[in-house]
């Protein structure tokens, strides 16, 4: 048999190329639609749906007896974990039962996945998902907008009979996400204020007899509680857990209002010292030297095991610290300095353009926002209410760590809401923050390239 | 008429292979390259348009791009090379008969079928500042003061990963290289015995060119895996601290991460390209012995 060497010389360059451009591949995909994002949208939601196709299901015979025409939702959402996952389930089952407009909700849950759920989402909507509903965080509301994918609620809401129930403040945040201050895309759910926890026990040892009132006493604390316990020379207790990785943007803003700084102009003066105040805790060793890198996972790890003396985070953790520390946790609000602000996480719902029957779909996440859902998911969860009614709830008045929510809600905020945030929160923001904290660059540089990333050059 | 039907059943065998290579690689892949020449950016749909080599001309000037490259240099030498080289001498080892060698051979191919984002994962905590046991283990061995944040600081994250992959990939390199062995006839061993040869006669005038293209094929796979490889990094650093892991694969996820799809198809392309500049000299080299 003769052989062919040039053309097996060229069918092993090929197929060496195709293998070469299997990167490529992904990148052009990533287009249609047809990315492996998208894919796992589809395949991962199987199984939660599955489960509450169950609960739906049955729900189903039963508003069949309705007048209505059977309607369902598909509604997408995350949870943190899997006692809200089950939460959320009997939300839509005890919605799905009590409707009475033959409405039937069919949950998919998602991995958050440090925020590429709301990257998947709009994977999976580009390439045709038939979602409905969808949980939300305003940042991605830009991105969505722009390509047309979210219904204006606005008239649903003007005629909704408890539109009165939130603040109007709250409805005005959901305007300006939008990019458009006569429409509202985003219907609200709930807000996580974010706090100061503390070790009471820490405090007393360090000698501090009450919480900070001022942000220099705060920042003076912080240097306080950093002690060698054991004599051994080394530190075992941090002031305080800093998150330098994704996601720290959020504390760290505090900081810079704290000296009068804004994320108006991140070059300012105030905005300057802020991040140098930064940087100084993390030169002098107040953090731990891991800071750099320690995310949620981190800085709770930390202080839960008693290797740092306070910590920012929301009410979406403070069942798990009263677990593992009972009385000996609590928590204040983030004091004022020459300015003040903490973060005012946001979870919203969505209805999307391509939704065959917005009035059900509304009737659901009016449900999430006013109704027993909204009573259910914030008393589950701990997140502050948007509903003024369920606000007033025993259990929103007599908790200590919703009473620090409470008390920083009047100057929460959120970051600009940007098409440029998601890449500046991800990238940005980590990796600039890190280079001036190991001193690759001056607290100036920083900023100016903080200030670049957000609003251009 | 019965030479035509032969000659028709062959392209009949491989279309439905060539057809699903067609769309789920070639027309992604020109997909991407028209990309590239486009400021397409699915935040800001309104303004694609066609901007020429604007991203390549970014992409050259961008600081991010060139230290990207520099790392993935790095990346793939040090990982291929010495997932090659530890690769290699476990499969020597592996080669040898010794008791309980299939219980060994099982577990040592442990890394290989674990997936990248479960390593990623395990690594990262193995490395820990605070509670990792790697450590534990030097404080206790007294080999170290005080912990060290590996994945925190610049000096050590970039090793700790590339340690990682290396570890990753060892069983791979030793999996091909131990079926490469067991092919290589003992006679050939018997006559250099005679002929008074060395062991590191042996190895290298036997072993390695009997068993030298599973070695060409396993190396070229790996440098082409390696240099795509995202999972093990992002897990264990998202590319930080202050970029100092970010490869060129991490560095174009990133950017497709952010919808920057024109940019990240225009890196995408220049790391094919990169790789092609090593995968056809590679192949060429390999024919022309192949030839002679």
């Amino acid at each position: 048999m003769k052989k062919h060497p040039v053309t097996r010389k060229a069918a092993s360059i090929l197929a060496a190329s195709t293998m070469a451009a299997g990167l490529l591949a992904g990148c052009g995909g990533a287009a249609s639609g047809t990315t492996t994002a998208g894919g796992a949208t589809t395949k991962g939601a199987s199984t939660a749906a599955a489960t509450t196709k169950a609960a739906a299901g049955a729900a189903t015979t039963k508003a069949a007896s309705g007048s209505a025409e059977p309607v369902t939702i598909k509604f997408q959402y995350w949870a943190d974990n899997t006692d809200y996952s089950q939460l959320m389930q009997d939300i839509i089952k005890k919605f799905n039962e009590t409707n009475g407009k033959n409405i039937t909700v069919v949950g998919e849950e998602q991995p958050w996945d440090g925020g590429a759920y709301s990257e998947n989402l709009f994977n999976a909507k580009m390439g045709g998902s038939d979602v409905d509903v969808s949980t939300w965080k305003l940042t991605s509301t830009p991105l969505y907008v722009n390509n047309d994918l979210l219904l204006d609620l606005t008239p649903y809401i003007d005629k909704w009979d408890k539109k009165g129930d939130i603040e109007d403040n709250i409805y005005n945040v959901m305007k300006q996400a939008g990019g458009d201050n006569s429409k509202i895309y985003v219907m609200p759910w709930n807000i996580q204020v974010l706090y100061v926890y503390y070790r009471p026990s820490i405090f007393e040892k360090a000698g501090i007899d009450h919480t900070p009132t001022t942000y220099q006493e705060f920042l003076d604390d912080i240097k306080k509680c950093t002690m060698d316990t054991d004599g051994d020379g080394k530190t075992d207790v941090y002031g305080f857990g800093m998150r330098g990785a994704k996601g720290g943007q959020e504390p760290w803003g505090s900081f810079i209002y704290g000296e009068g700084g804004s994320f108006d102009d991140l070059t300012s003066a105030g905005s300057v010292q802020g991040m140098q105040d930064f940087i100084d805790l993390y030169k002098n060793g107040y953090v731990p030297p891991t800071a750099t890198s320690d995310g949620f996972n981190e800085i709770i790890a930390n202080f839960k095991s008693g290797l740092t003396a306070m910590t920012i985070h929301h009410t979406g953790s403070s069942k798990d610290m009263e677990a593992t520390f009972g009385d000996d946790v609590s928590a204040f609000a983030f004091p004022a300095g020459k300015g003040q602000w903490t973060s005012m996480g946001d979870t919203e719902t969505v209805i999307f353009k391509s939704c065959k029957h917005p009035e059900a779909a509304f009737e659901w996440v009016s449900y999430l926002a006013t109704g027993e859902g909204q009573k259910m998911w914030c008393e589950g969860t701990g997140n502050v209410p948007v509903s003024k009614t369920v606000s007033q709830g025993d259990f929103f008045q007599n908790n200590r760590f919703m009473k620090a929510s409470l008390e920083g809600e009047s100057y929460a905020g959120i970051l600009p809401i940007l098409d440029t945030t998601t890449e500046w929160i991800s990238t940005t923001w980590p990796n600039t923050v890190a280079q001036a904290l190991t001193g690759e660059i001056s607290t100036e540089d920083c900023m100016k390239t903080l200030q670049e990333g957000l609003y251009g050059k | 008429m019965k030479t035509k039907k032969r000659s028709i059943a062959p392209y009949l065998l491989v279309a439905p292979a060539t057809i699903i290579i067609v769309c789920v690689v070639f027309i992604p892949v020109i997909q991407a390259i028209l990309m590239s020449f486009q400021s397409y950016d699915l935040r800001r749909p309104n303004a694609i348009k066609f901007i020429g080599l604007g991203n390549y001309i970014e992409a050259f000037t961008d600081t991010q791009f060139l230290n990207a490259v520099l790392r993935t240099v790095i990346w793939v030498v040090l990982g291929v090379g010495f997932q090659f080289i530890l690769g290699f001498v476990l499969a020597l080892l592996l080669n040898r008969q010794f008791r309980g060698r299939g219980a060994i051979r099982a577990v040592s191919m442990i890394p290989w079928v674990t997936p990248g984002v479960l390593i990623g994962l395990m690594w990262r905590w193995i490395y820990d500042g605070n509670f990792g046991v790697l450590n534990d283990i030097l404080l206790k061995l007294h080999i170290i003061d005080s912990a060290i944040p590996f994945l925190s600081q610049k000096s050590t994250a970039f090793p700790g990963v590339i340690v990682t992959i290396i570890w990753q990939g060892i069983p791979f390199f030793a999996l091909m290289i131990l079926a490469a062995l067991q092919g290589v006839s003992r006679d050939l061993y018997e006559a250099a015995e005679i002929d008074g040869a060395t062991k590191a006669q042996e190895l290298f005038y036997i072993t390695i060119p009997s068993i030298k293209n599973t070695i060409y094929v396993t190396g070229l796979l790996r440098i082409i895996w390696v240099a795509n490889s995202v999972d093990v990094i992002f897990n264990m650093t998202e590319g930080g601290p202050a970029y100092s892991t970010q490869t060129l694969s991490v560095y174009i996820y990133n950017k497709a991460n952010a919808l920057n799809l024109g940019y990240a198809s225009a890196m995408a392309i220049c790391l094919a390209l990169m790789l092609l500049v090593v995968v056809i000299p590679y192949l060429r080299m390999n024919f022309k012995e192949e030839k002679s």
